[in-house]
């Protein structure tokens, strides 16, 4: 095969891939809904890595007894779809479906299953680490301290359930 | 931070290499001189080019390909150019926020792109710096690595999930590999494919199918000429089956092992096909079982029945042994089915007598295969004599028989009845046969009928430990006896040897096990290494004597 062709189709295939990554941010900016998440703190051990924060939320655990739920147990890896709506400050989880409603109104966040025990419900939702300019974990750190955090996270869904991260605000 | 640390070391490794490469070629060694003044001496006339190949040959040299040196200023161009697009990985990678998006992103690109340019010129523009034209491909695929990553960084794009990211970094190198036939980015994408494959299913707690389907529809295929590749490729398959023994996975080691299965019917001169498969149906046997505990894989003698016609019809005695274990390992997992359904609890002693008797088995197979002539006789016996000498050695100690077991587990119990008895019988029918006539023989069978009827007694009366302990460790001396006396007889030292440092390990362990529970340990140390020194000693000189006396004879 002509080797000049090939490093125009690996070149272009490089391009293509980089601006797939972009444009799937770009998608949830154009589509997503802004919500306001509310994070707990975290160990410090493992908080702050290098140049990104590791972030956990409330919505991170939630308890099957609580929160409307299909099933009762959840196996490690399955996707699953959490209904979040407005509360007074920060948007809580209200209800946990194995595939997005499709006639129903609302925001839904999509999220894989960590751990289910003693009807807890541990989530990952992608959002759960923040790259920030060198330096500047320290001072979130410092904020998440303690046994309440005061860090918010603003985060943009879109409307198949994918997050991103915003804005991760101090006060 | 690991990552980054990951990417500056590779980077720099290949640094190091391209540079080393192509300014030491012609240079220093008195290989790479020998490489150059053979085809000179051929020129003048002073040697046959016949004699300069064997010249070569007995160095294991290649004839040196017509190469260009490059000057210094190229030299220094090249480092130069590698040491701004370094420069500006780290730079994008600091995420110095004052610079808008786009730009970091395009000059991450442009980067990663000029090395890919300058790679595919060297490689094929400019005549004679295929290799470093090599290896600046493989700069630009790790240059490629961390553009992917770092634009997850500078837009914050959700990368807690690695597996997607090793997946963008490798997928799109494997046309480098393929296409420009280069090995480097063809080890580097089969790594990241072996990571991505273990990183998908820790995330997502699921099988992945997609990884054997990418190594044997295209890494192996176009890894024929490419050893390394080829078998960190093989490697990374039969990792991913042994992953499955642990995570209920019995489809995807199934999937694995037939994909290695066929790989060695299409291509038989790699014979780590053969042994990968056979191992991966191993592990799909133990996933099957995790998966369906009560019952039992009948279908894997299937699998095991071929790599054995496949053992003998290739000739492959390696093989023989992953059979035997492969058998073994099923007989155990049929039996643990049996006795989950019938409600019998493990039992350490039966568990570890029946291995013996397995491994009788299997040394009474090498009997019967030496005498008629099958192939593989030795294979067999060592195996067999490995598994029951090990099985005797841990019998014999006390604290194992007193801990072994409780509840006696019937399915175990009858099961190595039953071989035990066919082991007799098979016994008793070659000596009324007439076969068992040479002294070398007899030594064999003692020591045969000693482990078999040590561990007859220990499955009759399990709870005589005093006794049984006895019992097992005369079985074991006479393990060392009959060594020592086959290696005189046959004068073959290594099992003399064998048979020595048996009763070695015999003595050594008894008196840890004896003298232990001494409060004193100074005195147990210092005893014990006396007593060891001494008996070394002795039994060294002893062992020369005899081996210099067969030698002689």
């Amino acid at each position: 095969m002509n080797k000049k062709l090939i490093f125009f189709v690996v070149s272009f295939l490089w391009l293509a891939v980089a601006a797939g990554l972009i444009s799937s941010k770009q998608h949830i900016i154009r589509t997503g809904k802004t919500v306001l998440l509310e994070t707990v703190p975290v160990d410090p051990r493992d908080f702050l890595r290098g140049d990104y924060v590791v972030l956990r939320y409330k919505i991170s655990t939630l308890d099957l007894s609580t929160t409307l739920s299909e099933k009762s147990y959840y196996e490690r890896g399955r996707k699953v779809y959490v209904k979040i709506e407005p509360g007074e400050k920060f948007w809580e989880a209200t209800a946990i479906y194995l595939k997005k409603p499709v006639n129903e109104a609302g925001v839904y966040i999509k999220a894989s299953v960590q751990a289910c025990y003693q009807k807890k419900l541990a989530l990952k939702y992608g959002i759960e680490s923040y790259f920030v300019p060198e330096g500047e974990g320290k001072d979130i750190e410092a904020h998440m301290r303690g046994s309440k955090s005061s860090v918010a996270v603003e985060v943009l869904i879109d409307t198949s359930g994918n997050a991103l991260i915003k804005k991760v605000l101090t006060p | 931070m690991m990552l980054s640390m990951i990417f500056s070391l590779l980077m720099w490794g290949v640094i190091i290499f391209a540079v080393a490469r192509s300014v030491t070629r012609g240079f220093g060694k008195n290989a790479s001189w020998l490489r150059r003044e053979v085809p000179l001496w051929e020129e003048k006339n002073i040697i046959s080019k016949e004699q300069g190949d064997a010249l070569l040959t007995l160095y294991k040299l290649k004839r040196a390909a017509a190469g260009k040196r490059m000057d210094m200023v190229k030299v220094l161009t090249l480092v130069g150019a590698i040491f701004v697009g370094l420069g500006v990985i780290f730079f994008v990678g600091s995420n110095w926020q004052r610079i808008p998006a786009l730009m970091r992103t395009s000059m991450l690109l442009a980067v990663t792109l000029g090395a890919l340019y300058a790679g595919y010129v060297y490689s094929f523009e400019k005549e004679g710096y295929f290799n470093l034209g090599k290896s600046l491909l493989l700069l630009a695929s790790l240059f490629w690595g961390g553009t992917i990553a770092l634009i997850g960084q500078i837009y914050n794009i959700p990368t807690s999930e690695n597996w997607y990211i090793i997946l963008l970094w490798a997928f799109p190198i494997v046309p480098l590999a393929v296409f420009y036939k280069n090995d480097y980015a063809h080890i580097l994408a089969s790594v990241l494919f072996v990571i991505w494959n273990f990183l998908y299913s820790g995330s997502n707690g699921a099988a992945n199918y997609y990884y054997p389907l990418i190594v044997l529809l295209c890494m192996l295929p176009t890894a024929q000429d490419l050893v390394v590749s080829r078998r960190i490729n093989i490697i990374g398959l039969v990792a991913a089956s042994f992953y499955c023994c642990f995570n209920k996975y019995e489809w995807l080691s199934l999937m694995i092992s037939v994909g290695l299965l066929a790989c060695y019917l299409f291509r038989k001169q790699e014979r780590a096909y053969l042994y990968s498969a056979c191992l991966s149906f191993i592990f799909w046997n133990i996933a099957y079982f995790t998966v369906r505990e009560g019952r039992p894989n009948l279908y894997f003698l299937l699998p095991v029945g071929y790599m054995f016609y496949l053992t003998y019809k290739d000739n492959i005695e390696k093989n023989l042994v992953l059979c035997l274990a492969g058998l073994i390992v099923g007989i155990n997992l049929a039996l643990s089915s049996f006795s989950y359904l019938f409600y019998y609890q493990f039992n350490g002693i039966q568990f570890i007598v029946l291995q013996s008797f397995l491994g009788l088995a299997v040394y009474s197979a090498g009997i019967v295969s030496r005498r008629r002539g099958y192939l593989f006789p030795v294979t067999y016996k060592i195996s067999g004599y490995l598994v029951t000498f090990i099985c005797v050695y841990l019998l014999a100690f006390k604290a194992l028989l007193d801990e072994g077991g409780e509840a006696s587990n019937s399915v175990y119990l009858f099961g190595s009845l039953a071989l035990g008895a066919a082991i007799v019988l098979f016994m008793l029918d070659e000596i009324k046969s007439g076969n068992i006539k040479s002294r070398p023989d007899r030594i064999e069978f003692t020591a045969m009928a000693a482990a078999l009827g040590g561990s007859l007694v220990l499955l009759m009366a399990p709870q005589a430990i005093l006794l049984n302990t006895i019992v097992m460790n005369a079985v074991l001396v006479v393990f060392a006896l009959c060594n020592i006396f086959l290696g005189v007889e046959l004068k073959r030292p290594r099992i003399f040897t064998l048979g020595i440092v048996i009763f070695v390990l015999f003595i050594i362990t008894r008196y840890i096990d004896v003298t232990w529970k001494l409060k004193e340990k100074s005195l147990f140390f210092i005893a014990g290494g006396l007593f060891i020194l001494f008996l070394g000693t002795y039994l060294e000189k002893q062992r020369k004597k005899i081996i210099e006396r067969m030698k002689a004879e």
